[in-house]
């Protein structure tokens, strides 16, 4: 627990005020109409959108996020959370196909873009998705502030997310998207300069930035290694060899216990021995360091095997035994030695083994960056249509979405720094969920006091941002996307934004049942939702965009083969032993070719769109790819001029 | 006619060219750079400061190669918007055959 005093509490203060006053001072703007309750009256300069962009995209829980795959992976890790480079294609091409459709969302995007019952259904689809997955959303970053206020105050994981996200709801039922991106700017503000200042802080604290990589390149070789849990009341053994001759490494200089349960002291000694060993390299001690005989470790427990290698450069195999050598099973391969290829951006660990291997790298290159030409391809392009649709004109949309994401690229680097400077200072920490932290713990643990408060008003910052965005984009979807087009069309702007706040509140209701499933699983449901659940329908978001003949029946399929064919692929089969538990990249890749042998053929077994439509749709919007022959009917038409 | 273009009509502007392949290419180019290159430099490594260099180099480049095509666009876009407005009301009343 940490302890404010009066300099702290006045930044939280002076903070909570700013956002009330924002909630008061736009309230009349808010209920002009429904425009503006939704898209600020599509009049925003760029910058106002970017820092939207980049103060939604900044929640509370992503530097967990960012910290687990940085502590775990090195610099590398930060491909993890390249997502948003989508943008760095989509600023320049869908960004501006849809800011012309000037569909409020993407759910009445699909009624331009499709005709018909089709379309109607697939808008319906959107819609309730949407409002589903902004209340999920809600929920997961909603327990992260939970896990953060219980570290900070020891409070119940429900006590920060109920409190914090009532507080964000107060100025968006007010004044809606006005009051979100206005405070999203100052928040976006705030929030870069505490993210600066603790990252400093960090690298400060683990000595600078030489002290940093000289450590690194002094430290022990180490690798996690999760113990089965069934291996309890055996004695385990740890062989390391070289990749590639295959020559022993290190080993165990005989066996170690492994008891069903250890007291947690006996667990904290355990911790602190790896990392005295991983720190206190020497070339006398060489050979395997941690575990030694002496140890006795817990089974179905986390622990960092540390060895010492004399090669900072070259690679090995892990492999533990725990019947006296009969058999051996793989904890890593390909697994560099040393801790220097932590600042390797591309420390490879082979093309498909391994814990970065390049397969799994070009997936995601090919998925960030190709994912531009699409809509919907990441789960951000949902908030960043709204703030799309919210700039004054196409220009500043594609600006927007470019400057925005390259401030989340930028700030995801100078998190990384800092957690390098975290590996340094505790390095052999094995719990994910100790090490996801690290950057919250950098700032609490390091910062003076008062700059403790800014710290805080900063993650409050952080998650207000969040929290604001999805609670308006949820409402929208419900309001615009169902209430106005499907249950009382003839609605005035003034009942339309009361219908805008009263989805709010039941959206905050929502998120909090989610929050409290979720619980502290927070980083499975985030690689579920970022990256499973939009693999099978990766491929026909890009379709829907660049080819003319992808009709509604296509893409509706696309999504329902994908609901399924994501638990089947990821889960269930794997479960029952059908098929071996696969890596990441290619569940992604199975469940594109799956998906695409369903939506293939119902695309070609029904009707294209109806060509009055797409003449209409590619007038106004002015689509890249396949378009052949909309384009040549619409220059027929006179809509367009002839090349 | 030099390599990139930088006047444009209004029914060019609206159209797929070589510019906008150049701006994706160091669009991209820059977000790679930007990453890597703010990673290395808070750690204080030189080719950290030329990686961000490269990275804010390709950035200007790609606004210089895009911002005449993306003006011109939006300037005759807006001009039709309101039309455009008004028919996406239709369509969410229901009141345009679709």
């Amino acid at each position: 627990m940490i302890t404010f005093q009066f300099l702290d509490w006045l930044w939280i203060v002076l903070f909570v005020a700013l956002m009330v006053f924002f909630g008061v001072y736009f309230y009349r703007m808010g209920k002009r109409s429904q425009s503006d309750f939704f898209l600020a009256g599509r009049g925003l300069p760029w910058w106002l959108p970017a820092s939207s962009v980049y103060a939604t995209h900044t929640a509370t829980d992503t530097p967990i996020w960012v910290a687990g795959v940085v502590y775990k992976y090195g610099f590398s890790g930060l491909w993890y959370a390249f997502f948003s480079a989508w943008c760095a294609i989509s600023a320049f091409v869908s960004t501006r196909i849809f800011r012309r459709s000037l569909a409020y969302s993407q759910a009445e995007w699909q009624s331009l873009r499709f005709g018909g019952l089709g379309a109607e259904l697939l808008r319906g689809w959107l819609a309730g998705w949407q409002v589903f997955m902004n209340m999920f959303i809600l929920g997961w970053v909603g327990i992260a502030m939970g896990k953060i206020c219980q570290m900070i105050f020891g409070w119940d994981l429900w006590m920060g997310l109920f409190i914090f996200t009532t507080l964000g709801a107060i100025y968006v039922l007010s004044s809606g998207y006005w009051g979100v991106v206005m405070a999203d700017f100052q928040q976006g503000v705030v929030a870069f300069l505490i993210i600066v200042i603790v990252s400093i802080w960090g690298v400060v604290a683990a000595g600078g930035p030489d002290e940093i990589i000289s450590r690194l390149n002094s430290y022990s070789s180490t690798v996690e290694w999760e113990v089965p849990a069934d291996w309890e009341n055996r004695r385990g053994a740890i062989r390391i060899t070289d990749a590639e001759t295959g020559k022993a490494v290190a080993e165990s200089d005989g066996s170690f216990a492994i008891a069903t349960a250890i007291s947690e002291e006996a667990q904290a000694r355990l911790e602190s021995e790896a990392a005295a060993m991983i720190k206190s390299k020497q070339e006398e001690m060489a050979g395997l360091l941690f575990p030694t005989a002496e140890d006795e470790i817990q089974a179905g427990e986390k622990y960092t095997i540390v060895w010492d290698s004399g090669d900072s450069d070259s690679r090995v195999n892990v492999d533990v035994t725990a019947d006296g050598g009969s058999s051996w099973s793989r904890i890593a391969s390909q697994h560099f030695s040393g801790q220097a290829w932590r600042l390797n951006f591309f420390s490879f660990t082979g093309m498909f083994e391994g814990q970065f291997p390049v397969a799994w790298f070009i997936t995601m290159m090919i998925i960030a960056l190709i994912g531009g030409f699409g809509m919907g391809t990441s789960i951000d392009w949902y908030p960043e249509a709204q703030r799309i649709q919210s700039a004054k004109t196409v220009r500043d949309a594609s600006y927007s979405i470019w400057a925005g994401s390259a401030l989340v690229l930028i700030r995801n680097s100078i998190w990384a720094a800092a957690i390098i400077g975290f590996f340094v200072l505790y390095p052999g920490i094995a719990d994910s969920g100790e090490y996801e932290m690290a950057w919250y713990r950098i700032g609490f643990e390091y910062l003076p006091v008062g700059l403790i408060g800014f710290l805080f008003a900063g993650v409050l910052a952080i998650h207000l941002s969040t929290v604001s965005t999805h609670l308006n984009l949820g409402a929208m979807y419900a309001t615009r996307d169902f209430y106005h087009h499907y249950v009382n069309p003839k609605a005035s702007e003034a009942s339309l934004v009361k219908v805008g706040r009263i989805s709010t509140f039941v959206l905050l209701l929502g998120s909090f049942v989610f929050g409290v499933i979720i619980g502290e699983e927070i980083t499975a449901w985030l690689i579920f939702a970022l990256w499973i659940m939009a693999a099978g329908v990766w491929l026909p978001n890009i379709l829907q965009v660049i080819w003319w003949r992808f009709n509604s029946w296509g893409y509706l399929s696309a999504w329902m083969a994908n609901l399924g064919l994501s638990w089947l692929v990821v889960w269930i089969l794997p479960r029952f032993g059908v098929i071996p538990a696969l890596p990441d990249y290619l569940q992604f890749w199975i469940l594109i070719v799956l998906n695409a042998l369903v939506y293939l053929p119902v695309t070609f077994m029904t009707k294209p769109e109806n060509l009055d439509h797409l003449v209409a749709y590619y007038a106004m919007s002015r689509p890249i790819g396949f378009w052949g022959p909309v384009r040549k009917e619409a220059e027929r038409r006179g809509l367009i001029p002839s090349n | 006619m030099s390599f990139v273009r930088r006047e444009w009509s209004a029914a060019d502007a609206d159209d797929w060219h070589k510019e906008d392949w150049l701006a994706i290419l160091f669009s991209t180019v820059s977000y790679i750079t930007l990453l890597i290159g703010t990673a290395l430099s808070f750690l204080a490594m030189p080719i950290g400061y030329l990686i961000l260099g490269i990275g804010i180099v390709s950035g200007v480049i790609m606004m210089w190669i895009i911002d005449p095509k993306l003006k011109r666009i939006s300037h005759e876009y807006e001009k039709r918007q309101k039309d455009y407005l008004r028919q996406l009301e239709e369509i969410q009343k229901w009141e345009v055959e679709k």
